[in-house]
């Protein structure tokens, strides 16, 4: 097992990481910036080392800063956490160079999953159902039409090269298509110099479904059951839940099978997760692979009882699985509600300030990830999410009910919050009743808000 | 104050808001509370407004309103049973648009009078609205009259219509259907009236008393028949139904029927003495007559003209199994009730409620008993100012045309037109103590004797007394009584009258209304009173 541990990120990933190095007996070294000094993990971890100012690209994402670091402190693994370099090839490859253990899979696996034309190509030949399309760069909009009218309309022209829904166009019919063949590949030239497009079924009102899996170094390969996130704005999750009480019992099998044989494709070692779509018919579709620790993970870790984080570090380690899929019980109904610093108000613009004053819940079945004290800066240079909230119980309604409570009794002051708007968003009937895809909250949200600020204006003092 | 404190009052504020949302409102909650369970038919559902202003911001609001209420319009109507009495129904409510009529809540009300027209069906409408739908301009003060207009067809076919004003009817709708009601119930504190409260305060300048305009205030002044509670509405409402239900005719009871005791010879009692007896506190009131009598009475008021007079008691009730109408004057045993009944003298009010409910009983073809027990019309600055005589005369003259059977008890002293204005029926009853005379003996002496105190003399002279005025033919009919007045055995003596009333109700119902009207007529055109001299030579 290892000694140390270099942890190389922030806020409450980082306090989940050494909170679980520390359980296990390993020393931990916080790689952080100027910025973190003050933070919680930087109190509590064996040793603090600051590797650059504040902005993430001269510091978290500084790949040489990290390493020397790492090997300043003769630390045997780097954590990476997730976003920052935990997907970064690059980086795991660095390490691999520098005989630094990186928690997550090869280099290798990172590349291939990491370019989303070869994952799909990898998950198409292993039997693994893909949104249908193109499968390569279109020549013209005649081949674009020919393709459409196979796999039907609607149908979503993208770059290659896209991102951030630029250079992407959707058509509903086949005398849309031209027109957004040729408005798609203009943006996607002006945008990124490059206008090669492919083409996909677009898929109306998705639900996204992942699935949680964990690979050793002897290639056992489990799954540890799904999670339902399709609560997102703008492609940021704000809830998530586990199982996905949506499925049926034939889907969730059939569902968490691909999972596995994804996996098997990918010969992933460590933690990862396999994203789907869910169609309106309730058919699936492989999107994407993520190769790290997830933020959403500890919904996967409540119903099943499973430290993913200690999971990964042993297999790092080169430690078998703990427990064979046989041993794997789904159990109950978990939901995490992730708190960011952001005014619902304000189309959720992120509030950074100073932490006046914090309550955290608590209770049975109640569990808080967050590295915020009273007195904690809460930085515009990074990303907004200050805790979460994690919640398990027997049933749906019953998880749904302890976070109401949950989120009723965590106060913070000083910065804005959306814990409001999630406590609204529990009581949402749509919501209840499972009604809700990735589109839920672009169009809702609004509506929550107000319903929110009207209810203000009913307030009394008491 | 303290960290939480913030939290804790958004919290309230959310539950609050869910409490006010989860609510969900009904356009038929009245209806649902008086009606027969599962019996509501309910017509013309998807009538709605077609905008006819193209009124800028009607559509959505119209669309909040149904999302709140699942309802098309502010009025739902139908027929349904009440304690089991088939009725046309339907309610404005104010849960949709503050119950504001526009042209769909006007022709659902229209339809509905036509429905209880054509299937010959009580009518019960609740209305609560704030008049006049704005968004609809002209076309919804059109349905004022349009509903008016229905409803007076309605009601002239013969139809009954029970209107009840709900919180608020005012506006538009109060000054048309709602209040044309043959009976008019409201429920307490309901602001009834047609400018509204803040109008008139910024009109005239002047703040309004407490409880103006409110259902009690309009039951004051003779504008509706009783204030219910919701808790009692459906009683009342069976109860009305009941009492206006068309009579199976029943053969009367032969061995309760022809047993009328024999009048006693003439005794010694003085004829002031029987003026005492009149007088005495402790002579049953009209009140304990209803109580002994008649059944399931329901107690109506007002003149529908500006007032309503405590001093004549009326309403309905049954006697045996005839529905009738009761009116009398209403004489208290304590000071205070008799200071708020004026010792039964009635005001020109009272005589046009009692005309009113006359009037009523025609039209339903109920007989009319009138119980007569005053010291006379009320002597009174307003009551002059009023028109006291002309209340009085058109009470007589009309009584005359009432195509019903009308019957008259005095049952305590009946001085002069205060007494007569009610009494001018097909037959006159009195009890033995009664007395009947032009004017008070203290005042009968007073004025012929310049000498109040000669009353005992005025009354031996005056020839008022029950046995002599039935000898003399100005009443028909003597009602014994034991020693001691009726009040001795007060339950013999109204049994007794209670038996004697239902044969002759059923004498006089048989007769065909121009056959009552020509007796009627014959037996006060009998009052001569004078000789002519041809009378003279014989």
């Amino acid at each position: 097992m290892f000694k140390r541990i270099l942890i190389a990120n922030r806020g409450e990933i980082a306090m989940r990481i050494l909170r679980c190095c520390h359980e296990m007996g390993i020393e931990t070294v916080l790689a952080c910036s100027k910025e973190d000094l003050d933070s919680l993990p930087a109190q509590f971890c064996t040793k603090c080392i600051c590797i650059g100012p504040a902005p993430a690209a001269q510091s978290y994402l500084n790949e040489n800063a990290i390493l020397s670091a790492a090997k300043a402190c003769r630390c045997d693994a780097i954590h990476p956490g997730y976003g920052f370099l935990s997907e970064n090839a690059h980086f795991a490859r660095m390490c691999e160079e520098n005989n630094i253990v990186f928690i997550g899979p090869d280099s290798q696996t990172i590349r291939r999953m990491g370019d989303k034309q070869s994952a799909r190509a990898l998950m198409q030949k292993s039997g693994v159902p893909v949104v249908p399309g193109s499968g390569g760069i279109l020549t013209d909009w005649h081949e674009a039409a020919r393709i459409a009218r196979k796999v039907g309309y609607p149908v979503l022209l993208k770059a290659t090269a896209g991102g951030g829904g630029r250079g992407m166009r959707a058509a509903h019919n086949p005398s849309e298509l031209r027109r957004a063949y040729e408005d798609a590949q203009a943006e996607a030239q002006s945008a990124f110099g490059s206008g090669a497009l492919y083409l996909e079924k677009l898929i109306e009102h998705p639900r996204h479904i992942e699935v949680q899996i964990l690979g050793d170094t002897r290639g056992n390969i489990i799954q540890l059951g799904e999670r339902d996130c399709s609560m997102q704005r703008r492609n940021q999750k704000l809830m998530e839940e586990a199982p996905a009480s949506l499925l049926s019992n034939f889907q969730r099998t059939a569902i968490r099978r691909a999972a596995l044989k994804a996996a098997r494709a990918a010969h992933y070692i460590s933690a990862g997760t396999v994203e789907f779509v869910l169609d309106q018919k309730g058919k699936f579709y492989f999107i994407e692979m993520n190769t790290r620790i997830q933020v959403e993970h500890p919904v996967t870790e409540m119903v099943t009882g499973v430290d993913l984080v200690r999971e990964q570090i042993r297999i790092a380690a080169g430690l078998p699985l703990s427990l064979k899929q046989s041993e794997v019980r789904i159990c109950g109904h978990a939901i995490e509600c992730r708190i960011n610093a952001e005014d619902p108000a304000r189309n959720f613009m992120p509030a950074p300030g100073e932490i006046s004053f914090v309550h955290f819940p608590g209770g049975n079945g109640v569990r808080v990830e967050s590295a915020i004290y009273p007195g904690a800066q809460i930085s515009p240079y990074y990303d907004s999410m200050i805790a979460k909230i994690i919640v398990h119980a027997p049933g749906r309604l019953e998880a749904v009910r302890k976070m109401r409570a949950a989120l009723g009794e965590l106060t913070i002051e000083g910065v804005k919050t959306n814990i409001s708007f999630l406590y609204l968003l529990m009581h949402n009937g749509d919501y209840l009743s499972g009604r809700f895809d990735t589109g839920f909250l672009g169009r809702q949200a609004k509506a929550i808000v107000r319903w929110g600020e009207e209810s203000l204006k009913h307030r009394q003092k008491s | 104050m303290n960290e939480f404190t913030e939290k804790r009052e958004r919290l309230l504020s959310y539950r609050r808001m869910r409490k006010l949302s989860s609510e969900t409102v009904y356009v038929n909650s009245h209806l649902r509370m008086v009606l027969d369970a599962g019996s509501f038919c309910e017509l013309f559902a998807d009538l709605k407004t077609r905008d006819p202003l193209h009124f800028p911001g009607y559509q959505e609001k119209l669309a909040a309103e149904r999302r709140k209420s699942g309802a098309w319009s502010g009025c739902c109507v139908g027929t349904g049973t009440i304690g089991g009495f088939p009725a046309a129904v339907g309610e404005l409510s104010r849960n949709f648009m503050m119950g504001s009529m526009g042209s769909a809540e006007g022709e659902k009300l229209t339809r509905i009078f036509e429905t209880a027209q054509e299937k010959k069906l009580p009518l019960i409408l609740f209305s609560a609205s704030g008049g006049a739908r704005m968004q609809e301009g002209m076309f919804s003060l059109m349905q004022m009259a349009k509903t008016s207009m229905a409803c007076r067809r309605f009601q002239e076919s013969g139809g009954l219509y029970i209107s009840v004003l709900c919180n608020p009817t005012t506006g538009g709708v109060s000054a048309s259907y709602a209040n044309l009601g043959d009976i008019i119930l409201a429920e307490p504190g309901a602001l009834i009236g047609f400018a509204g409260p803040r109008v008139i305060e910024q009109t005239i300048g002047e703040k309004l008393p407490e409880g103006f305009q409110r259902a009690e205030f309009q039951m004051e002044h003779g504008f509706v028949d009783q204030v219910v509670p919701m808790m009692r509405m459906r009683d009342t409402l069976v109860r009305i139904l009941s009492l206006h239900q068309p009579r199976k005719p029943q053969p009367l009871p032969e061995e309760a029927g022809r047993q009328v005791p024999e009048e006693k010879a003439a005794d010694a009692v003085s004829a002031y003495d029987r003026v005492m007896a009149a007088r005495d506190v402790e002579r049953p009131r009209i009140g304990d007559y209803i109580d002994a009598m008649f059944d399931e009475f329901t107690e109506l008021s007002g003149d529908r003209l500006g007032a309503e007079d405590p001093a004549i008691l009326g309403g309905i009730g049954r006697i045996g199994d005839i529905p009738v109408t009761v009116i009398g004057h209403h004489k208290g045993r304590t000071l205070e009730e008799n200071v708020r009944s004026r010792f039964g003298m009635p005001g020109p009010q009272g005589f046009r409620k009692a005309l009113r409910l006359m009037r009523e009983a025609e039209k339903f073809h109920r007989p009319v008993i009138t119980f007569v027990d005053t010291p006379g019309a009320y002597p009174g600055k307003d009551a002059e100012e009023n028109g006291q005589s002309t209340a009085i005369a058109e009470s007589l003259a009309q009584m005359s045309t009432l195509k019903t059977p009308v019957l008259t008890i005095v049952t305590g002293e009946g001085n002069s037109g205060g007494a007569l204005a009610i009494s001018a029926a097909d037959e006159i009853w009195m009890l033995e103590n009664a007395v009947y005379c032009v004017l008070s003996p203290e005042g009968f002496a007073s004025i012929l004797w310049k000498d109040s105190s000669k009353a005992a003399k005025a009354s031996e002279v005056m020839h008022m007394t029950a046995r002599e005025l039935v000898q003399m033919g100005i009443a028909d009919r003597l009602i014994p009584e034991p020693e001691g007045g009726i009040q001795a055995d007060f339950k013999r003596g109204s049994g007794l009258l209670k038996t004697m009333i239902l044969q002759k109700l059923q004498d006089l119902l048989r007769l065909q209304p121009e056959e009552l009207l020509a007796r009627r007529w014959q037996r006060w055109r009998h009052f001569e009173g004078c000789r002519a001299p041809e009378d003279h030579q014989e």
